[in-house]
């Protein structure tokens, strides 16, 4: 297996052969050019081209919010397989999950990658779809496409259509592909434990008896304007008061003015209690550094060394860490090191199996590490 | 920029890293460095930071009013939290795993009479300090804090304990998750207090604290567990002569002052381990035991009986009473509680009907005399419903003219299978059942309503029990009888036996006074068989006197019921007031009356009681040979 990235902004850049599979991040907005497009499958033709939007793309051990990153990969004993869906609204994300399935599900399949429109979907359910179709022995692991702060226009590239909502899955399928993964968040609870007083499925109406949405914006100052996306520099841990050491992280997805309500990335049972979250710089780029251990430490059971390395983190992180968001990629690239093909993204959603449990889930507010090798 | 920023260090800081890479980006193609876009990356880390700084600064503000604000609600809490502790009613004292006092409340330290119990001191030392534990002896003081240390570690393991100052204190204790124990202390003194006394009231009697029925058959069980083979044992059953008429002339405090007296007389007769009961009333019992022969249990009686007839004062009042005694005799080992205490009282019964003052022993035939009763009892209800009672009625004759002054209505009970029943087998069993008033009603209504078809000159006489002026509304029955019959009030004639004299005098002669004013005769029966008191005519406006048939049976054979007759006569005489002698049977008894001056007679002589059907052919039988002799 060869992997290369390339930067797709210098057409001198090339494959050292013709690459069986594509990944292309970029600016929602060079999606969006037909002639982009068209010249990648123009270049690509005989590989499976799939990519999504973002406002902030990895390239290697450095961001850039313009560049236009392309990753090939050449397998030597793997086949590939591309399913695309599309995604007409949230309440289609679990059955659009088993529709993918469906396409991709055979008994040789090793592990998916999947990228979604990163607006209008419920990536829980999406995971929960897919997961229901192939079971848990196979890898999956991927992200929702991401548009930055502006959180207005997402897209997904697969069989030269850009799709605004829209699933992409490739298969690996074969005994030699190797998947390894590793995610963390490092987000760091503060302030009193709170109640959730009023709630209904994912939206919040009150905190300890107080509307949340003004919780938030003492909270957030002048910077209260940009909600729903400077609501993701303070996302919410959560956890049921029977079961206080089974804890998740929830990150503010929408916000109603009117109603006073915020709405977050998966169910806020009502009694369960809540404590703010925020980033401490150097714990978050520690994060970073964890997953990509967790990963390489996998991968270093397979005999070889892995070849491409797909970073996705939140793009809560990058809000907040501004220019040093960098530092969190400079971390992962010195665990997994310099001679891997490095690339990825910033989304609104990120993919990856559970650290412990090794189930896939829809993260919130992490980086995760994929690595992907191939064995004799 | 000069090219030596390129050569800085980034190690030392991430900041200086982040410089570093700034650097690297702003560099030309030719090796220089772009200072305006440094410049401009620079400047926007520093507008990073300074955001990161204002949004900790921030957060960290707001946190600290959120925590402060919580801080001061949990004090508020606490403050409200040790007031409810302090005014709880149990003691509480909260230790932790190492078992040290981590807190008490105010009624822990009330209780254990502690001025303090710093946190941190063991269990023992606790209770080392508490005056209440340490009043006792060494030893009690020991064995008291040895109790609830070694409480068990069951949840809501509970001990008692009594303290040396009298209290008698509850120690509950409950184990905490985090391995420490919760104490609950609770002061019971006067709830057990009351528990106490609440048993020794439910086994005693409230006024004369003698042991009651339920102790009383404790008594007699425990006696059973604990009897040596052929021990026997007697019950006692006693009755107090005429103490209903002390209760209702000298009032109910007089009444009870007397049962205590009479209590504190049986107590000093028995032995210690004998038991006087009382069941009720007027009733006690005495438990005998280990009775050696009757002759004991007889002199027993003859004191009981003996001893309470001797005189009692009670609140300056010289009260004189007697006592019937019943005995029920049995070898413990044998003996059935209910059955003897029945058979007791049966012997009282026979005592009482023996006339009272008596002591009688049970014997088989009382118990088949009160199963005869009680079918008598059940037969008499079931008359009353089945209209079985008819009246008979029977002539009274003046003796002067021969002719048919009245008739005295006499009850028959029909009875299907027995046939008919007289008065003397019945009515008292129905005043003793509470009967008396229903019958007595159905032979009033009747015997005027018989009585209305009569010649107006004919009257009729209609006996009443003393019971039934119990109620106190006999005037408006009689009222009633003679409202729904149209009987002329003349014409009928009341008959009371001296004993309704005798019972609550005062109510009585209301009641008869209100009857006369309704026009009513009222006649003084069976006179000169019971007490014969002059004061009796004295006191009410008898119209006639009735002889008792005792006396005019012995008419012509003795002369002391001629001396009485002659007596009887000749003060109704003197008085005013007619009379009349029953139970004639021959002519020399009319003769003799008709000498004394006696005014009317009835008996067989004229006629026995006869059906309503013959009383009109016998009416006219009369007139017709009384016209024929005049």
């Amino acid at each position: 297996m060869w992997s290369k990235r390339i930067n797709g902004g210098n057409p001198t850049e090339t494959f050292p052969a013709s690459p069986d599979l594509v990944i292309v991040f970029a600016p929602t907005g060079r999606f969006a050019d037909t002639g982009f497009r068209d010249d990648l499958v123009h270049r690509y033709h005989d590989a499976f081209l799939i990519g999504c939007s973002s406002g902030t793309m990895v390239e290697d051990n450095r961001l850039d919010d313009d560049a236009v990153v392309i990753l090939g990969m050449g397998f030597a004993k793997t086949r590939l397989k591309l399913a695309v869906q599309p995604l007409p609204s949230p309440d289609c994300s679990f059955a659009t999950g088993v529709a993918l399935a469906q396409e991709l599900a055979d008994e040789t399949l090793s592990g998916i990658f999947v990228l979604s429109s990163g607006l209008n979907v419920n990536g829980s359910a999406l995971v929960a779809g897919l997961r229901s179709g192939v079971g848990d022995g196979v890898a999956l692991s991927g992200g929702l496409a991401g548009d930055g702060p502006r959180f207005a226009d997402t897209r997904v590239l697969a069989r030269g259509e850009c799709l605004s909502n829209g699933v992409a899955a490739v298969g690996f399928y074969g005994e030699h592909v190797r998947f390894a993964h590793g995610s963390a968040g490092e987000w760091q609870p503060f302030g009193p434990v709170r109640t959730i007083s009023d709630a209904n499925e994912s939206e919040v109406g009150g905190l300890d008896h107080e509307p949340a949405l003004a919780l938030y914006e003492r909270y957030l100052g002048e910077e209260a304007e940009n909600l729903p996306a400077s609501g993701l520099l303070y996302p919410l841990e959560i956890w049921d008061p029977v079961r206080p050491d089974d804890r998740v992280v929830r990150t503010l997805l929408a916000i109603d003015r009117d109603k006073g309500t915020l709405t977050f990335a998966g169910d806020m049972p009502q009694g369960w209690k809540a404590r703010l979250m925020r980033g401490i710089f150097d714990d978050l780029v520690g994060g970073a550094s964890t997953a990509a251990q967790h990963a390489a430490d996998h991968a270093g059971t397979w005999g070889v060394a892995p070849s491409a390395c797909l970073a996705i983190s939140c793009v809560g992180r990058r809000l907040l860490m501004g220019q040093r968001t960098e530092e969190e990629i400079m971390a992962v690239s010195a665990v997994v090191g310099s001679d891997i093909a490095l690339a990825g993204f910033y989304s609104y959603g990120e993919i990856a199996p559970q650290n412990v449990t090794g189930v896939p889930c829809l993260h919130n507010q992490t980086m995760t590490i994929t690595l992907i090798g191939e064995c004799e | 920029m000069t090219p030596s920023m390129a050569t800085i260090d980034p190690r030392p800081s991430p900041l200086h890293q982040t410089l570093a890479r700034q650097v690297q980006r702003a560099r030309l193609p030719d090796g220089g460095v772009d200072v305006d876009r440094l410049l401009a990356l620079v400047s926007e880390t520093y507008a990073e930071t300074d955001v990161d700084r204002r949004r900790t600064d921030r957060a960290n503000r707001l946190m600290a009013e959120e925590l402060e604000e919580a801080l001061s609600k949990s004090a508020l809490q606490n403050v409200r939290f040790k007031a409810a502790l302090d005014n709880m009613n149990q003691g509480l004292a909260l230790f932790d795993p190492a078992g040290r006092l981590v807190l008490t409340n105010q009624r822990f330290l009330d209780i254990y009479r502690l001025s303090e119990a710093p946190a941190g001191l063991t269990l023992d030392q606790t209770l080392e300090r508490s005056p209440c534990l340490s009043i006792g002896t060494p030893t009690a003081q020991r064995r008291l804090i040895r109790e609830y240390h070694d409480i068990a570690s069951d949840p809501g393991a509970k001990i008692e304990q009594r303290w040396p100052d009298g209290r008698t204190i509850t120690i509950e204790r409950n184990q905490l998750v985090d391995g420490g124990f919760l104490d609950t202390v609770a002061d019971v003194t006067e709830a057990r207090n009351a528990s106490a006394q609440i048993a020794h009231l439910a086994r005693h009697d409230a006024l004369t604290d003698l042991p009651n029925r339920t102790l009383l058959h404790e008594r007699l069980a425990e006696m059973m567990r604990n009897a040596r083979r052929g021990d026997r044992c007697a019950m006692l059953c006693l009755d107090l002569d005429r103490f209903k008429l002390v209760n209702d002339t000298l009032g109910h405090p007089v009444g009870d002052a007397l049962l205590v007296a009479v209590a504190d007389r049986l107590v000093a007769l028995v032995r210690p381990h004998d038991v006087v009961a009382r069941l009720g009333g007027d009733e006690f019992s005495i438990l005998v035991q280990h009775v050696t022969s009757d002759r004991v249990v007889k002199q027993l009686c003859r004191r009981i009986i003996e001893t309470l007839t001797q005189p009692f004062e009670i609140a300056g009042h010289h009260i004189q009473i007697g006592a019937s005694v019943g005995v029920a005799m049995g070898t413990v080992e044998a003996l059935d509680p209910d059955t003897m205490l029945r058979d007791a009282d049966l012997a009282l019964y026979r005592a009482k009907r023996d006339g009272r003052g008596n002591y009688r022993f049970y014997t088989p035939d009382m118990h088949v005399f009160a199963t005869r009763r009680r079918e008598l009892e059940i037969e008499l209800r079931r008359a009353l419903n089945s209209n079985e009672f008819e009246v008979h009625y029977q002539p009274q004759i003046n003796i002067e003219t021969q002719t048919v002054v009245g008739f005295e209505a006499l009850a028959r009970w029909y009875h299907p299978e027995r046939g008919v029943i007289t008065p003397g087998e019945f009515i008292s069993v129905c005043e003793e059942i509470g009967l008396i008033g229903a019958v007595g009603e159905v032979i009033l209504m009747r015997s005027c309503h018989d009585a209305a078809c009569w010649p107006e000159n004919v009257k009729i006489a209609v006996n009443l029990s003393a019971v039934q002026f119990k109620s106190g509304t006999l005037p408006a029955l009689v009222a009633r009888a003679l409202r729904v019959s149209g009987l002329d009030p003349r014409r009928l004639e009341l008959e009371i036996t001296e004993s309704v004299m005798l019972e609550d005098t005062a109510s009585v002669i209301t009641q008869l006074k209100e009857i006369k004013r309704l026009g009513v005769l009222i006649s003084l029966d069976d006179f000169g068989t019971g007490y014969s008191s002059l004061s009796h005519i004295r006191n009410f406006p008898f119209d006639r006197v009735k002889i008792d048939q005792s006396f005019v049976r012995e008419l012509g054979t003795n002369s002391d019921s001629l001396a009485i007759v002659r007596a009887v006569t000749g003060l109704c005489s003197s008085l005013g007031i007619m009379s009349i002698a029953e139970g004639v049977e021959t002519l020399d008894q009319l003769n003799i009356l008709a000498a004394e001056k006696c005014d009317s007679a009835q008996g067989y002589y004229y006629s026995r009681p006869v059906p309503l059907a013959e009383t009109g052919p016998f009416v006219s039988r009369m007139a017709a040979l009384h016209s024929v002799a005049a």
